[in-house]
């Protein structure tokens, strides 16, 4: 059994993107993962939660949970899993999802009403619709290697490309009010105006490359910053954005 | 010397559409001047009026008290295409179709504006859709079955920043998108009001910058001019009218709409140099 770390507790930032006849925008929602180990949880389990929870009275509450059943064999039980879901619920934690669980467990939950959340990804979705678990089912057993897209057209104003699985790379500009999200490296082979997040799903190894930097707005793993406080040395010039001891820096190229 | 070749009518017609996302720019003063323009130079066209309760297009062309029957009434079957047509009386080869003053975009539907289309290109070579301003309904649908489009762009950063989110609609939301394996919407730029002065004072994007946003090919730079707005309100496309620089940029334009090697007029321009680069990027 085991209790949240820090570093699990530090949601992390998951943009929402699905090809509709509306308009979607990249949603950032923090979730919490809760490492379960061995079988269905007992009291002392509940009794250190409870512990946590007097800690960090805030913290938690109303927080959207996934479950990691990566050591919780023992758990593969349809009704113990929602059993386990509505005590959590009694504690205003809002499970919705799994990840790390086998294929049994992956049935098991989707009978409970939880949702499958490919491991790594603490992807949080407040809805339930059948065709989002299927997607998510889909890509958990997939296991897809990181898969880099290519653009090679100009990203127009209002267009949001997404990389899900990998890396982004464009060869031609990103016009203001366009966006580019990646779960890996994004790279811009031309002048990028728009918007640009990489690491998308948390990863804060990863890297934002462009030729000529005149973004509206630059991310890393979440972390942000808008062109207003962007220096001016760097404007026009060919630069990479990174992480680096929790500050995002830009620096020019060659 | 190469000798000139001219095909005399395009194998099959073509849809233009003429739009820009943002108002104002001169959508519908091109749409005629354009419309009038090959007409002029043998073709037969119609140009229709897609800005459904606000229509302009009949006032541009002159013909705004033939109006009897509109689009919206051959689209809700009251009255036959060949009724609502006006043919032009300066120009034999060239048709309005006019809209409907009284109603709104929710009166077109995609099948109905298809049936009018396909109805027309057993007529004409070059049908003109006029788009609305904005990127609803209206102008989504003038745009749907587009082979071609004319983007109408004023060099200002709005004006090109809205062109370039109408080049990613027609990227994506026209019928030749959705069809695999169709050629895309072929999009040129057309930019109007251009004001050398005011480029040269920096109160306005050059030619260079916008072209470098859009990256997609220059069709003409019509100058800023009082011929334009005489023309407009005496209800004559600016290409019939007597002769000024925005006639002669607009019937460039449409030599070049047509498949011809014009080079880019700039005149109004005080730069050297910048023919070669134009002409390299347009060719």
């Amino acid at each position: 059994m085991n209790v949240p770390q820090d570093d699990t507790l530090k949601g992390r930032a998951e943009p929402r993107t699905e090809v509709r006849p509306i308009q979607i925008r990249g949603r950032f929602l923090t979730a919490v993962a809760l490492k379960i180990e061995g079988g269905m949880p007992d009291e002392t389990f509940y009794a250190a939660l409870d512990d946590l929870l007097r800690q960090r009275p805030h913290f938690l509450i109303d927080a959207p949970l996934i479950l990691d059943l990566e050591l919780a064999e023992g758990l593969t039980d349809a009704a113990d899993m929602k059993r386990l879901a509505d005590t959590l619920k009694d504690r205003k934690f809002l499970a919705f999802g799994v990840q790390n669980a086998n294929p049994e467990q992956l049935a098991a939950a989707a009978g409970a009403g939880l949702i499958a959340v490919p491991p790594g990804r603490d992807a949080p979705m407040r809805d339930e619709r059948p065709e989002r678990r299927r997607a998510a089912g889909r890509a958990v057993s997939a296991a897809t290697p990181a898969a880099t897209r290519l653009i090679t057209t100009p990203v127009r104003s209002g267009q949001t490309v997404v990389a899900d699985d990998g890396d982004l790379v464009v060869i031609g500009s990103v016009a203001s009010g366009a966006e580019l999200i990646a779960r890996g490296n994004v790279h811009v082979y031309g002048a990028l105006r728009g918007r640009a997040m990489a690491g998308a799903h948390g990863d804060q190894t990863a890297r934002i490359f462009c030729q000529s930097l005149d973004a509206e707005l630059l991310a890393v793993a979440g972390l942000y910053r808008t062109s207003e406080n962007l220096e001016h040395e760097v404007r026009k010039r060919s630069v990479q954005v990174f992480l680096q001891d929790d500050r995002l820096c830009v620096e020019t190229l060659g | 010397m190469t000798p000139k070749l001219k095909q005399e009518h395009p194998e099959t017609s073509k849809i233009i559409v003429v739009t820009s996302g943002k108002g104002g720019v001169g959508k519908t003063t091109s749409a005629a001047a354009i419309s009038a323009g090959l007409a002029q130079r043998g073709h037969k066209t119609v140009v229709i009026d897609f800005d459904v309760g606000l229509r302009n297009l009949d006032m541009i062309m002159g013909c705004e008290r033939r109006v009897v029957f509109d689009f919206i009434n051959v689209i809700q079957g009251d009255a036959r295409l060949k009724q609502a047509l006006i043919k032009d009386k300066r120009l034999e080869n060239l048709s309005i179709l006019p809209t409907s003053q009284t109603r709104d975009k929710d009166a077109l539907t995609k099948d109905g504006v298809e049936k009018v289309l396909n109805e027309l290109r057993e007529e004409f070579d070059y049908i003109i859709c006029d788009s609305p301003a904005g990127i609803e309904r209206g102008a989504q649908l003038a745009m749907h079955f587009a082979d071609e489009a004319v983007v109408v762009t004023n060099p200002e950063v709005s004006s090109v920043r809205d062109s370039d989110r109408v080049l990613g609609l027609l990227n994506s939301r026209t019928a030749r998108a959705e069809r695999d394996g169709a050629e895309p919407v072929k999009a040129q730029v057309l930019l109007t009001r251009y004001d050398a002065q005011r480029i040269a004072k920096g109160e306005m994007m050059t030619v260079e910058d916008v072209l470098e946003i859009l990256a997609v090919p220059l069709l003409g730079i019509v100058p800023e001019s009082t011929a334009v707005l005489r023309a407009s309100n005496e209800g004559i496309p600016v290409t019939m009218d007597e002769p000024s620089a925005a006639s002669a940029a607009y019937m460039d334009a449409v030599g070049r709409l047509i498949g011809e090697q014009i080079e880019m007029r700039m005149d109004f321009d005080r730069r050297q140099g910048l023919f070669g680069r134009l002409f390299g990027r347009t060719a």
